[in-house]
C-alpha cells in the first residue's frame, strides 16, 4: 500500500487559503468601490481609488519613499551582514555555531524593543549624541526620529539578523577549496573576493537581497516608530486609513498597489539578474 | 506532631468549607452570571477602572473585561461589525459625537438610573452618552531647558516657533486621542476656525517639530531623553513627566481673545446591540461616581466630570500646579464642538502639509 504523504498538504493549503487569499481578496475586492464614510462603500463598482493613487502625487511620493527607503535598508543589509555571515560561515571553532545562535536569537527580539533601543542610543542625552558632542564632531545631537535615515536605519536592524541567516547559507555552499586555490595562485584577499566569492555568492545576494527588500516594504512598526508621524511609508499610510480614516476602500487600493509593486520589482530584478548572466555568458 | 497535623487538618478543612459556603453567597447579586465588555484605553487609564469599579462589580456577581484600544480603533471595529458591537460600553472622544450621531449604534440611557448625574454638570450628558472624564490640553514644557535657553515661559502656541525650540518640540498627529482638539486650538490661535484649518498647519510646520506623537506617554519618555523641551499635551502627561522627575510645568494656552485654555472629554455610550444594558447603567453610573472619577483623575491627570472630586484635587500638590481647578477658570477653556468640522478633509490636509516625504 502507497502512503499518500502529499495529502498531508491539504490542511495546510486550506489554511494559507482562507487565511492569506481569501482575506485579501476580500480587500482586493473593496478596493473598487468608493468610501462614503464612516467604514461604508459604494454599490458601484469604479477605478476612482486606483484613479486616485495613480495620480495623486501625494500617494505617487509615498510609493517611492516606501521603494526608496526599502532599498537603502536592502543595501545596507546586505553590505552589513555578508561579512558577519562570511566570518560565522568560514569559522572552524564551536564560536562559529555560538555567534549563530546569538542571531537567530536577537532576530526574536521584537522589533517595537530594538527600535526603542535605537531611539534611545541617539536621544539628545544618550551617551552617542553626549560623546559625538564632546569629541566635538556635532554642535547639537543628531536625532533620528521623523527622517528618512532613521527609517533606514530602523529597517535594518529589523533585517539584519535574516540577512545573514540567509548569507551564511549562501556562503557555506562556497567550497573553502576554491578560495585556496586562488590564494596559491597569488591572489589577493581583495581580488579573491571580487573573482571568486561574490561571483559565486551573486544568486543568493540577489534571493536575500530581494527577501530583505520585500520586508521592508511591508514593515510597519519601524516606520511608523521611527517616522514620527513625518515621514510616510506605504504601510504606515495604509494603517493610517483604515484604523484611523475608516476608509477602507482606499486602505485595499494602497495595499493592492504596494504588492504589486513588490512583485513587480521582485520579476524585475530576477530578469535583470537573468540578462546579466546570459551577458556573462555570452563575454566569457 | 500527629494530633497536631490532624487538628490542622480538621481546621483547614473547616475553613474550606466555610469559605466554599460563604463564597457564592458574597458573589450573589444583582449581576450574577454577568460579562460586561468595555471598550475603552489601555495603560493607567484601564489601571484606575480595575481599581474602582471591577471589584464593586464582582461584588454584584458580575465580570468586566476590556477590549482595549483608542476610541477611533473601536469605532473602526464597531463599524466593521456593523454595530453589533463586541463590547457593552464604548468610551468615546467629544470628536467623534457628530459620526455617531450618523449612526444608530447607541441605546439611550434612562437617565433616572444614573443618579451621580447630580454631581455632575448639565452639559456633560444627555440620554446618548455621559462624559466621563476631561483633559486640559496644554503647553507642557521643561523650565530648565527654557530658562538656559534664555526663553520665557510660552503663554501661546505662536511662542513655540523660536529657533532654540527647533527639532524639540513634540505635538499630537492628528490621528492621536488629542490630535482634533489640539489642531483645532492652535488653528484658532492663528487666526483660523474650524472650516478655515490653514492658519493652523502654517503654524505647526513654523514650529519644526521633532515628533508627532501617536500616544502622549511618548513626550515622557522625550522629556526624560532630552530629545524635547516642550509638548502639546494633555496635563496629564505633564503631571506623570513631574512625577517622573522632569522639571516641567503647564501652561493653559492663549487662544486668541477665545479663551485661555482648550478641554477635550470622552463620553461613555451603551451600545445598542448590549444584551447587559442594567449592568451597562450601572457602570456608567459608577463611572462619573466620586470613587472612580477621584481614582482617575489622581492616576492619570485628567480633570474629573465630577464636581466634588474637582474639589478634593487641590489637595495634590502636582495636580493643583499642573491643572486648572477653579471652576472660574475651566469654565473658560475652550471646548469645541465638531458638528461643523470636516475631520476628514483635515486629516487629508494634515497629511499633505506635514508629512515631509
Amino acid at each position: 500500500m502507497t502512503v499518500r504523504w502529499d495529502l498531508l498538504l491539504i490542511p495546510s493549503f486550506i489554511f494559507t487559503f482562507v487565511l492569506l487569499t481569501l482575506s485579501q481578496t476580500l480587500f482586493l475586492e473593496g478596493s473598487f468601490y468608493r468610501d462614503l464614510g464612516l467604514g461604508r462603500t459604494s454599490d458601484e463598482f469604479d477605478f476612482s481609488n486606483y484613479l486616485r493613487a495613480f495620480t495623486d502625487g501625494f500617494y505617487l511620493t509615498t510609493l517611492w519613499i516606501t521603494v526608496k527607503v526599502s532599498a537603502l535598508a536592502m543595501i545596507g543589509t546586505l553590505v552589513f551582514s555578508f561579512p558577519v555571515a562570511y566570518v560565522i560561515a568560514r569559522m572552524r571553532s564551536r564560536w562559529g555555531m555560538i555567534l549563530l545562535s546569538g542571531i537567530v536569537v536577537s532576530t526574536f527580539i521584537t522589533i517595537v524593543i530594538k527600535v526603542f533601543g535605537i531611539i534611545i542610543i541617539f536621544s539628545a542625552d544618550g551617551w552617542l549624541n553626549r560623546s559625538l558632542m564632546a569629541l566635538g564632531i556635532t554642535d547639537a545631537p543628531y536625532t533620528i526620529i521623523g527622517t528618512q535615515e532613521g527609517v533606514v536605519i530602523g529597517l535594518m536592524y529589523f533585517t539584519l539578523g535574516f540577512g545573514v541567516l540567509t548569507l551564511y547559507s549562501v556562503v557555506q555552499t562556497i567550497p573553502y577549496s576554491l578560495e585556496e586555490a586562488a590564494e596559491i595562485h597569488g591572489a589577493s584577499r581583495i581580488r579573491m573576493f571580487w573573482r571568486v566569492i561574490l561571483p559565486l555568492s551573486m544568486p543568493g545576494l540577489v534571493a536575500g537581497g530581494l527577501m530583505v527588500f520585500n520586508m521592508c516594504m511591508g514593515a510597519f512598526t519601524s516606520a511608523a516608530l521611527l517616522g514620527g508621524g513625518k515621514v510616510f511609508t506605504l504601510p504606515v499610510l495604509i494603517q493610517r486609513t483604515i484604523m484611523m480614516e475608516v476608509k477602507y476602500s482606499m486602505a485595499g487600493t494602497l495595499a493592492a498597489v504596494l504588492l504589486v509593486a513588490v512583485i513587480l520589482i521582485n520579476i524585475l530584478s530576477i530578469m535583470v539578474l537573468r540578462r546579466m548572466r546570459v551577458a556573462r555568458g555570452v563575454l566569457a | 506532631m500527629k494530633d497536631l497535623s490532624i487538628k490542622t487538618l480538621g481546621a483547614v478543612t473547616m475553613v474550606a468549607a466555610s469559605m466554599a459556603l460563604v463564597a457564592p453567597a458574597m458573589a450573589d447579586g444583582k449581576f450574577d452570571g454577568v460579562t460586561l465588555r468595555i471598550a475603552t484605553w489601555g495603560g493607567s487609564n484601564k489601571a484606575a477602572i480595575e481599581s474602582t469599579l471591577v471589584p464593586k462589580f464582582e461584588a454584584l456577581g458580575g465580570e468586566i473585561e476590556f477590549v482595549t484600544g483608542s476610541p477611533q480603533a473601536n469605532f473602526a471595529k464597531l463599524i466593521a461589525a456593523r454595530g453589533r458591537a463586541p463590547f457593552d460600553v464604548m468610551e468615546i472622544l467629544d470628536a467623534q459625537l457628530p459620526d455617531f450621531a450618523k449612526t444608530d449604534y447607541l441605546a439611550k440611557i434612562d437617565l433616572s438610573k444614573v443618579p451621580n448625574t447630580k454631581d455632575v454638570p448639565d452639559w456633560s450628558y444627555n440620554e446618548m452618552g455621559m462624559a466621563s472624564w476631561i483633559t486640559q490640553e496644554t503647553i507642557c514644557y521643561d523650565t530648565e531647558k527654557f530658562a538656559d535657553l534664555g526663553i520665557s515661559a510660552p503663554t501661546t502656541y505662536k511662542d513655540l516657533a523660536v529657533p532654540a525650540l527647533e527639532g524639540r518640540l513634540s505635538i499630537p498627529d492628528i490621528t492621536s486621542g488629542g490630535g482634533l482638539a489640539n489642531f483645532a486650538a492652535i488653528s484658532y490661535a492663528a487666526g483660523g476656525d474650524l472650516k478655515n484649518v490653514q492658519p493652523g498647519l502654517d503654524l505647526i510646520k513654523e514650529l519644526n517639530v521633532l515628533k508627532f506623537w501617536s500616544r502622549g506617554g511618548e513626550t515622557v519618555t522625550q522629556f526624560g531623553t532630552g530629545d524635547i523641551y516642550a509638548a502639546i499635551v494633555h496635563a496629564g502627561w505633564c503631571v506623570r513627566a513631574k512625577k517622573a522627575g522632569h522639571p516641567v510645568q503647564t501652561v493653559h494656552p492663549v487662544i486668541g481673545d477665545m479663551a485661555v485654555g482648550v478641554q477635550k472629554y470622552g463620553r461613555l455610550g451603551i451600545m445598542k446591540s448590549s444584551k447587559n444594558y442594567e449592568a451597562a447603567l450601572w457602570y456608567v453610573n459608577e463611572f462619573i461616581g466620586f470613587d472612580n472619577q477621584f481614582a482617575l483623575a489622581t492616576n492619570t491627570g485628567v480633570f474629573p466630570t465630577n464636581i466634588k472630586v474637582a474639589a478634593k484635587l487641590a489637595d495634590d500638590p502636582v495636580l493643583k500646579q499642573m491643572l486648572a481647578l477653579d471652576p472660574a477658570e475651566t469654565g473658560k477653556q475652550l471646548r469645541i464642538d465638531y458638528t461643523d468640522a470636516d475631520i476628514s478633509a483635515w486629516v487629508d490636509q494634515w497629511t499633505r502639509a506635514i508629512v515631509t516625504n
